[in-house]
């Protein structure tokens, strides 16, 4: 049997809160072992030989979306990126650009998810006369249902974000994750919203009209996720939209 | 609760709608960047098969030449190059129509430009490096193309030798030879994109492959055809006697 393979990990180090720290690469190895993950082996390095090493992690499935960085060059999970996918053993690890840096691989995804989210109004909005909170809730299709749930498998991992080279242009532009969750409230029967208030909301340069098709998003997304056909749903949907001129967002 | 945006207190207003500062003209500039870029990718297609028929000899371009310009309904058979050139000018108000729709896509400011080149260095992707030729190409085609449509509307000659003629004696080959590549990929990148942007096509690979091959087609035509103007024009005396087939 061979003996392990010895990956080298080159990773970008910088701790924003220390003035005196400045971005860096540091080199570290690691045993490979059978099914190694980019996630495993960060922890192994932390335990074992750095304990300063800042990454996110919380459920290690590709479920929580916090490991997201770049992977040689490609921005993508750690706890879903096996180290045996690199037949050189060398990994370079990034944090996902365009995000604010809390340390080393660490950003704050949270806080551009959340600005995000209060921005474009991402909850359900229902009809206030139609709920009723005390009685039961009004059957979905099953085939409706289907569709929200294959948008709702968004895990917010910020990977499209960092991917959309629209997005590190234009600081305002609202990513593929935004329209997903647009598109998932305009599909849902039970959101009052109207087309007319998605497109006040999307219907300009920093939303559906604003993306220039590079296909970052799609190509990138560790959910696999049809950013492609959502994008391209939400833009027909805006262009046949008369939106109202006099209302003010 | 749909109450969260603000109370529609008002109705929709065609001079409203007219004025630039409505926000359908968001939907309308995306709309017409995507019409115009597909009449002028699908003319372009046109365009380069009908130049290069004299791939297939003198004869053949010169009977395109004349069904184009309207042969059929001259009592001469000859046409009337006056076609070329109100067809030539509706071409340039189309590309002006693309071209300050498009602009709202180019990188204006430097900050811009430098994270878009970061982006690229950072995170390689074939789609984002396509669109940055395609930018690239329009960029160049914005000063390329008025120069090729004011030469057709100011001095529609065109035949087997009179365009041999402005290829070899006037050294068009010089203009041709850098908007023949430039126009060739931001017109097929750009029909591309128009089909996977509104969704019309979900096997996108497929297409961007079948795009590929187009271009690498259409270069050849084009550069085989330039050619052959040269070699043509070489072999011509001035002043130039325009091509009559002999039957």
């Amino acid at each position: 049997m061979d003996s392990p393979r010895t990956i080298r990990f080159d990773i970008f180090r910088f701790d924003p809160q220390d003035p005196q720290d400045s971005p860096k690469m540091v080199t570290y190895e690691v045993t490979e072992a059978p099914g190694m993950t980019v996630f495993i082996a960060l922890n192994m390095l932390r335990e074992q030989q750095d304990p300063s090493l800042q990454f996110d992690f919380v459920c290690r499935a590709g479920i929580c979306g916090s490991c997201a960085m770049v992977i040689n060059g490609k921005p993508t999970l750690a706890c879903r990126t096996l180290t045996a996918n690199y037949p050189e053993g060398k990994i370079t690890l990034m944090p996902l650009p365009g995000f604010e840096l809390i340390g080393d691989l660490s950003v704050n995804t949270g806080k551009f998810m959340r600005e995000l989210a209060e921005r474009l109004q991402l909850w359900l909005q229902p009809n206030a006369d139609v709920v009723n909170i005390h009685g039961l809730e009004t059957p979905m299709d099953p085939e409706e249902a289907a569709k929200l749930y294959e948008l709702e498998r968004c895990v917010e991992c910020g990977v499209c974000v960092s991917a959309c080279a629209t997005k590190q242009m234009r600081d305002t532009f609202v990513g593929a994750v935004g329209m997903m969750k647009i598109a998932r409230f305009e599909m849902d029967s039970r959101d009052a919203r109207s087309a007319d208030d998605f497109y006040h909301v999307i219907g300009n340069q920093d939303g559906v009209f604003g993306c220039m098709t590079l296909l970052g998003c799609q190509d990138t997304c560790p959910k696999d996720l049809p950013h492609m056909q959502q994008i391209a749903y939400l833009r027909r949907k805006m262009a046949q939209t008369i939106p109202d001129s006099n209302r003010i967002i | 609760m749909a109450t969260n945006f603000l109370p529609n207190n008002s109705t929709n207003k065609g001079h409203f709608i007219k004025d630039f500062s409505h926000p359908i003209w968001a939907a309308r500039a995306d709309k017409l960047q995507s019409l115009s870029g597909i009449m002028l990718g699908v003319f372009i297609v046109m365009h380069l098969h009908f130049e290069s028929s004299i791939l297939l000899g003198k004869e053949a371009f010169y009977h395109v030449v004349q069904f184009l310009e309207g042969g059929v309904f001259s009592e001469s058979g000859h046409g009337y190059p006056l076609l070329t050139q109100i067809f030539s000018a509706f071409m340039l108000l189309v590309v002006i129509v693309h071209a300050v729709f498009a602009l709202r896509r180019f990188p204006t400011q430097l900050g811009q430009w430098q994270a878009l080149r970061k982006q690229m260095q950072f995170l390689p992707h074939e789609d984002t490096k396509i669109w940055f030729w395609q930018m690239v190409t329009g960029f160049g085609l914005f000063f390329m193309v008025p120069v090729h449509l004011f030469t057709m509307m100011l001095d529609p000659a065109i035949g087997p030798h009179l365009s041999a003629e402005r290829v070899y004696y006037d050294n068009a080959w010089l203009l041709y030879v850098l908007l023949l590549p430039a126009v060739v990929v931001h017109a097929i990148f750009g029909l591309y994109r128009v089909c996977v942007k509104w969704g019309l096509v979900s096997q996108r690979f497929a297409l961007l492959k079948l795009a590929k091959i187009i271009v690498a087609y259409l270069l050849v035509i084009g550069v085989a055809s330039l050619i052959a103007y040269i070699v043509i024009g070489r072999s011509l005396e001035l002043p130039i006697i325009p091509y009559v087939p002999m039957n």
